[in-house]
């Protein structure tokens, strides 16, 4: 096989626990270094799992859900509908949309983007590959999957921010605070509407210098 | 929000005896390419053997239900439902054949680095029931919504001119002929040959 073309089967591909909600996304186009849009699978194992996460997509993306096995039972603002294997489920951003399993074994593979503008991958992915890192006991892996966000340009106090975040629960005090630091000096604002109320940050809340930052 | 099962889309069978599923025209996605490709029989062509030399897309083929043989860069790879290829180099050549009677190939696509452009392709695969029919009305509206998005697309205009000289539209064709060999001089030999255009080829301005 040439470096050209890659063949995969998604049942190979890294089973990641969605951090906060538990839903198993199955990072695809990170994993194929995929480039033009956003693209990934999710999966669940038991009649009943969560499958895709609850959200409205504000990244401005319009998304296409394919149901590639099993039957997914989705809720699209006010409506809910089963959806067997080869279902497509359009939402725009400003959707509410999430799904759970309605048998064993379903996955769906999602493709994202917003209309009229180049994707820029923002490796959302790699925080929560970061963090089950973290719940595995491997706290320098994820921190090192972290660390490497922080090459690219794009939404970089969010970079920071996150980083801070992962530090703080990693028990990394003083590289948190630095993290921390520079989130606020290139963008205060867009600090101050999740530090405040940031549960990641909790372990940092009763130190001095927490206080002095968030003044 | 819209929802559509992958049999229900419109089903176009193409010359090469692959047949196109229109997901992105379906739901009117804008940003990125999404087909579904079924045969009309096993062993037939389900993914057209072709290069993305021109649009530089990268493309991801998923097998949604069945098998199906992929030909990438003169190789061959037997793939079974859930099972993809990723072709990152627009310049390999791919395409496949089903193994089995109900095989779906999911395509995704697009352009790294850009806004996703709806590919001229689209309409003139959009247009062949027409064509083939000789519905020229409804082939020659299809290729004009299509030249609103990118006027001054040469396959398209010519596209266009064809069914506009076949339809009997002749001076419309003749100036959307004239206007694609501009673009593109390489259209005046093809329109030379081609015999969509036997109604018009002795009019005066006809790009010979």
């Amino acid at each position: 096989m040439s470096s050209g073309y890659e063949i995969l089967s998604l049942d190979d591909l890294e089973r990641v626990p969605y951090r906060g909600s538990g839903e198993i996304l199955r990072p695809l186009r990170r994993h194929l270094g995929f480039q033009p849009f956003g693209v990934n699978v999710w999966s669940a194992e038991a009649t009943g799992d969560k499958l895709i996460p609850p959200h409205e997509e504000d990244s401005g993306h319009e998304e296409l859900y394919v149901v590639v096995r099993g039957t997914a039972r989705f809720t699209l603002d006010e409506e809910t509908f089963d959806a067997p294997a080869g279902t497509l489920v359009h939402a725009l951003a400003g959707t509410f949309r999430t799904a759970t399993a309605a048998e064993p074994r379903t996955m769906i593979l999602v493709a994202g983007a917003t209309a009229g503008k180049a994707y820029v991958p923002f490796n959302w992915e790699d925080v929560h590959i970061a963090f089950a890192k973290l719940d595995a006991g491997d706290a320098a892996g994820g921190r090192a999957i972290m660390e490497a966000g922080l090459s690219q340009t794009d939404e970089i106090w969010g970079r920071h921010y996150n980083v801070a975040c992962y530090l703080a629960l990693a028990g990394e005090h003083d590289a948190a605070f630095e993290h921390l630091r520079t989130a606020i000096e290139l963008d205060r604002d867009n600090v101050m509407k999740w530090l405040p109320h940031d549960s990641d940050l909790d372990p940092l809340r009763d130190d001095p210098r927490f206080q002095e930052l968030a003044e | 929000m819209s929802v559509a099962h992958i049999d229900e889309l419109d089903r176009i069978e193409m010359a090469d005896g692959f047949v196109w599923h229109p997901i992105r025209r379906h739901f009117d996605i804008r940003a990125f390419g999404v087909n579904a490709y079924t045969a009309l029989e096993v062993g037939g062509q389900i993914v057209e053997e072709h290069a993305e030399t021109q649009l530089g897309h990268e493309e991801i083929y998923l097998v949604l239900r069945g098998r199906a043989r992929f030909t990438i860069d003169g190789n061959d790879h037997e793939l079974s439902a859930g099972q993809l290829v990723f072709v990152r180099d627009p310049q390999l050549t791919r395409g496949a054949v089903a193994l089995d009677e109900d095989t779906v190939v999911l395509a995704l696509g697009g352009k790294p680095g850009e806004p996703y452009v709806i590919s001229a392709w689209e309409a003139m695969f959009a247009a062949v029931p027409y064509s083939r029919t000789e519905n020229w009305g409804e082939a020659i509206r299809i290729h004009v919504e299509a030249l609103v998005e990118q006027p001054e697309h040469p396959a398209l205009l010519y596209n266009l001119a064809c069914m506009e000289a076949r339809g009997g539209r002749h001076l419309d064709a003749l100036l959307h002929l004239r206007r694609a060999v501009e673009l593109e001089s390489k259209w005046a030999e093809y329109a030379r040959k081609d015999s969509d255009f036997a109604a018009i080829r002795s009019e005066p301005g006809f790009p010979a």
